[in-house]
């Protein structure tokens, strides 16, 4: 690890400020739970380090509002994970976080960083002498001819087949969340759908923040269709694992058991956040049925691309589907 | 015998200090101006280092030394364990410019602080001239050695009757060919050492289960006399085998602690523990098992082949246990070994037996079900009173009860013969799977000292190291019970060469060879106080007749038919000294029965094991408290063992890629169901007074098959790899 410099700005705006006078290569540092280890690593090695994690007010969590829940980007993963509207109203997003990591990295890691976090691709962690594009542009991909279980069957290039990390933007995109971003040239809102980018010739690029833009906070719209959902994570171990498949599934079910309303992404399987909008076009006018899951499922994985050993995955993510559809069509109707 | 106390039952002797963090591990030490060591290590699997350039290091603020290559005269190999000498292998890194396996040291760098020291190890460069590797059992460029051939005789095959020759007119055969992983030890407590110089001698913390060898191998590398090294490891924060010997940096550490004349501090990162320290090798098994219609087994045979290394000939012992798990009277064992481009790999809970077992209770398995018998049943019909090797009775032998007793507490009667006929409303599906377990009765020579005083304290000396597994409570309850006094006046020194000589403690013979040499020390005690030969006993009124403040008194014991002069002398010079399991007119084992009941979702199909009942034939048990947890802990392991554990090697890199506790995926306690253990308790006859055989080890031995077997009762798949993993379950 390499000495870097500290500095602790009191607001948002002072945050901004300080990381634009840092120069290229300053971090934001909010959790530190992948920021930290990555440094660790010789990954990332910023010059210098903007702490934003005891910011007032960045940390606020409001879900009373009638329009929408609004989640500050430096709210601990564990608080939001036992908010009570959102464990009653809307469990895909409670339980996204509550199956992510442990419960000591939860009580770290912030809702603003976690949707950043960069994929744990053991070529891309494992620096020399791994070939990687991601951590060295033009270097090349280890992972294609390599140890592929846990890699991307969807979004993947020929530079990079990293599995997006994370559960909880799994989740959000499912629910249309906007993220609110503070930068050097003001104050804008991405929609999540567009904040992940896959890889294609630039896999080193992730996201679509500008230099210095800071996640104030992450809004998502309020629907009844919560109730219905689920975050379903597939893993080889019941706790502290990434995922090998997950799903966030909801519906809205009329009372002949019709779906009204169908939402449906998907993790562990893509490059980035994966929001399966055909699939849940498919699902909408039908009853919720195990065929018609599993027809979704496969609607997914339509074109997806398999390597050495990560083709288990294509039947797996369905199999997913049509659990996580299963238990949000119970919940929906309870 | 007094009543036992309450404590006694209950409570390890050192729990309190545990939780309170009071417990002080190897490299917890931090003496006047430490200073602090990193590893910079090599990036290639396999060839030689050209050139090393350390200016980049040298640079950085702090940095006191970067080491590339020791002196002439200065370093040595300690030699491998298992070839006469005291390291997990005979390569010792900054020797030479060979580079053998990916992740060996190419520099030591020793800085202020940690920080420094690891920011300047990641600043050391090499260029490298590379060669062609062989990563496991199937690439080319491996060497395959004939074990029998190339070993001493006690590794030669495993042979009784005529195995073949029975097959062929046998009414059934089943034959099945598995494949287990490599897999890590992950103690949560890495490998390290702090190495201080007093003047020209050496002390030594590091969390080890030998510091005998430490000791002895270190005097040996630096060359100088043993006397003048101490080795201190009180405590060691899991072991599991990987902490068995003398680890290659801690010869460093001591070299850069005289270079810098301070003391070094080394601890190793947990991606450097992957690839600087053993591990439990590749292994391929075939089965074969012949029987009679109604199941009488008769003729088996089990032929391995186990990756080792170039450097070293790391031998299998896998066949030791499947030739006497049951009365089998023809069986032939064939082991080899295949030469792979990685550091010497060795031993890991239960080593062989783990895997042996998978294979060949899975096999047993098969076995049942084409004859349509009911597997315990089965079992129960071939049990064995006599070893089919050596035709020697067992010292003690309770497979039968094991399997009775674990049957009744599982509940197997309600257990529906064909696989897939269990299910739950939901549609899981439901296998319970039962499999057999042993492990060799093996016996240590240990030295004991007890020094008594007239204030009523007690301190008892002896051979061995406390991993967790509960030594020092195992000692405590014995001699509080002999002499009838609390556990608190005892106080037990495990783990120190100041004190008696300190054997490798490892095979479960730590407290079979422990607790012989204090019973012995207390006949002693009792003889100099002119105490009666048994019964509670005033020892500080006994100590205070005598004048003196102190009575000390040793004792020594050594195995059945082992000559005491020579392994006494092994043991003083850190040499391994185990013997077993067959003894003159005896053969000793520890067995186990394991009974799982899997659970398979029906959608995702994945595993779950929601309970498991264990019953155990260790002889007495010593700490009924201590010995439930490793009972427990070895299913623990299996559990992790069968259904998620494996190292991956990626043939074009070499090394370990998944070398970190995230994705090296032990268990969680939410993959961890219900375990029932009980033991069966019957001191052994044999093996020695206290009436022990082991326990830590054959706890995991047959897990991952009655595993494997339950999910064959649930799909009716038999999977012949570990780990068996969801994917395996799609197809």
């Amino acid at each position: 690890m390499r000495a870097f410099t500290y500095t602790e700005p009191g607001t948002v705006t002072e945050a901004v400020a300080a990381l634009a006078a840092a120069g290229p290569g300053a971090r934001f540092l909010a959790g530190g739970t992948t920021l930290y280890d990555l440094m660790k690593l010789g990954v990332e090695a910023p010059a210098a380090v903007v702490d934003v994690h005891r910011i007032a007010g960045l940390a606020t969590i409001d879900t009373s509002g009638p329009a929408e829940l609004v989640f500050g980007g430096g709210a601990r993963m564990a608080d939001v994970a036992e908010d009570p509207v959102l464990l009653r109203d809307y469990p895909a997003l409670a339980e996204s976080l509550a199956k992510a990591a442990s419960q000591q990295l939860r009580t770290m890691a912030t809702v603003g960083g976690n949707l950043l976090q960069r994929t744990r691709c053991a070529y891309f962690r494992g620096g020399r002498p791994f070939a990687c594009n991601k951590r060295e542009p033009g270097s090349g991909c280890a992972a294609r001819e390599g140890l592929d279980r846990g890699h991307a069957v969807l979004g993947i290039s020929d530079a990079c087949i990293a599995t997006y990390p994370g559960d909880w933007a799994i989740a959000l995109i499912a629910f249309d969340a906007v993220v609110d971003v503070l930068g050097p040239a003001g104050e804008r809102t991405v929609p999540l759908a567009q904040l992940h980018v896959e890889p294609g010739e630039h896999p080193e690029r992730e996201h679509t923040l500008a230099p210095g833009e800071l996640i104030l906070r992450i809004r998502v719209p309020t629907t009844g269709t919560g109730r219905g959902s689920t975050y379903h994570k597939i893993r080889d171990r019941e706790s502290y694992a990434f995922a090998l498949t997950s799903a966030a599934a909801a519906v809205a079910l009329d009372a002949d058991g019709t779906v009204t309303d169908a939402r449906l992404a998907l993790g562990g399987v893509a490059t980035v956040p994966w929001r399966a909008a055909e699939a849940e076009r498919s699902l909408v006018g039908q009853p919720l049925s195990p065929d018609a899951s599993r027809r979704a499922g496969e609607i997914v994985f339509a074109d997806a691309v398999v390597g050495t050993s990560n083709g288990y995955k294509i039947e797996l993510g369905i199999r997913t589907v049509v659990d996580a559809l299963r238990i949000a069509g119970e919940r929906a109707t309870q | 015998m007094t009543a036992i106390p309450p404590t006694l039952r209950t409570e390890r002797v050192d729990a309190r200090d545990k939780v309170t963090g009071a417990v002080r591990y190897g490299t917890d030490r931090v003496p006047p101006g430490l200073l602090h060591a990193a590893l910079a290590v090599a990036t290639i699997a396999k060839g030689r280092v050209t050139s090393t350039d350390t200016a980049a290091a040298e640079a950085v603020p702090g940095v006191r030394l970067v080491l590339t290559r020791a002196g002439e005269g200065e370093l040595a190999s300690a030699g491998f364990l298992l070839g006469g000498g005291y390291g997990f292998q005979s390569l010792q890194p900054l020797m030479d410019d060979r580079i053998a396996y990916r992740g060996q040291p190419i520099a030591i760098v020793v800085a202020d602080t940690p920080v420094a020291a690891t920011e300047a190890a990641a600043l050391v460069t090499a260029t490298y001239e590379t060669e062609q590797v062989s990563l496991d059992l199937d690439a080319e460029g491996v060497e395959v050695v004939e074990q029998a051939a190339t070993l001493p005789p006690m590794f030669a095959d495993l042979v009784a009757g005529d195995a073949e020759g029975t097959l062929a007119d046998c009414d059934v055969r089943v034959e099945g060919t598995y494949d287990l992983p490599v897999q890590h030890q992950n103690p949560m407590e890495l490998i390290g050492c702090v190495a201080e110089w007093e003047g020209d001698d050496l002390v030594v913390h590091e969390g080890s289960q030998n510091s005998g060898a430490i000791r002895h191998g270190l005097a040996a590398q630096l060359g100088i006399d043993a006397e003048r090294i101490q080795v201190i490891s009180p405590y060691v924060g899991g072991g599991f085998g990987q902490k068995n010997s003398l680890q290659p940096g801690t010869a460093l550490a001591a070299i850069a602690a005289r270079r810098t004349g301070r003391p070094v501090k080394l601890v190793s990162t947990r991606m450097q523990v992957f690839h600087n320290a053993s591990f439990r090798p590749a292994s391929r098994h075939r089965v074969v098992i012949g029987a009679d219609r109604d199941g009488t087994m008769r003729a088996a045979v089990h032929e391995v082949d186990q990756q080792t290394s170039r450097h070293d000939l790391y031998p299998g012992s896998y066949t030791e246990i499947t030739a006497r798990l049951y009365g089998i009277p023809n069986f032939r064992g064939h082991q080899r070994l295949v030469r792979t481009d990685v550091q010497t790999p060795g031993y890991m809970r239960a080593p062989y037996e783990h895997p042996a077992a998978f294979a060949f209770e899975s096999t047993v398995d098969d076995l049942a079900h084409q004859l349509g018998l009911d597997p315990v049943a089965m079992r129960l019909a071939n049990d064995s009173t006599a070893d089919p090797i050596t035709g020697q009775p067992f010292s003690s032998r309770h497979v039968t009860e094991c399997l009775r007793r674990g049957a009744e507490r599982f509940g197997w009667e309600r257990r529906t013969h064909e696989p897939g006929s269990m299910r739950a409303a939901d549609g899981t599906r439901i296998g319970w799977g039962v499999a057999l377990g042993a492990y060799k009765g093996a016996a240590v020579p240990a030295v004991a000292r007890i020094t008594a005083s007239s204030d009523g304290g007690l301190r008892v000396e002896v051979g061995g190291h406390e991993m967790g597994q509960g030594i020092r409570t195992a000692v405590a309850r014995t001699v509080a019970l002999d002499l009838g006094v609390p556990a608190a006046d005892i106080s037990v020194v495990v783990g120190d060469t100041r004190s008696v000589p300190q054997h490798l403690t490892a095979g479960s013979w730590g407290t079979a060879g422990a607790l012989p040499a204090v019973g012995a020390a207390l006949g002693e005690l009792r003889k100099a106080l002119g105490l009666a030969a048994d019964g509670p006993a005033d020892v500080a009124a006994a100590v205070a007749a005598t004048g003196q403040a102190n009575v000390e008194v040793e004792a020594t014991y050594t195995a059945p038919g082992q000559p005491p002069e020579i392994v006494l002398d092994r043991l003083r010079r850190g040499l391994p000294a185990a013997g077993g399991p067959v003894y003159p007119g005896f053969t000793a084992f520890s067995f186990v029965a394991h009974f799982v009941e899997v659970r398979i979702e029906p959608v995702i199909g994945r595993i779950r094991v929601p309970r498991v009942v264990s019953v155990a034939d260790c002889g007495r048990v010593a700490s009924p408290v201590t010995a439930a947890s490793q009972l427990r802990g070895g299913v623990v392991w299996g559990i992790g063992a069968a259904l998620r554990e494996a190292s991956e090697v990626d043939p074009r890199y070499g090394g370990f890629l998944n070398a970190d506790l995230a994705e090296y995926t032990i268990p969680v306690n939410a993959d961890i169901g219900d375990i029932d253990v009980d033991f069966i308790d019957v001191p052994d006859p044999l093996l020695n007074d206290i009436g022990v055989k082991g326990l830590g080890e054959v706890s995991m031995v047959g897990v991952a098959g009655a595993i494997g077997n339950a999910i064959f009762h649930a799909t009716g798949k038999r999977f012949r790899h570990l780990p068996i993993r969801l994917d395996d379950l799609l197809g």
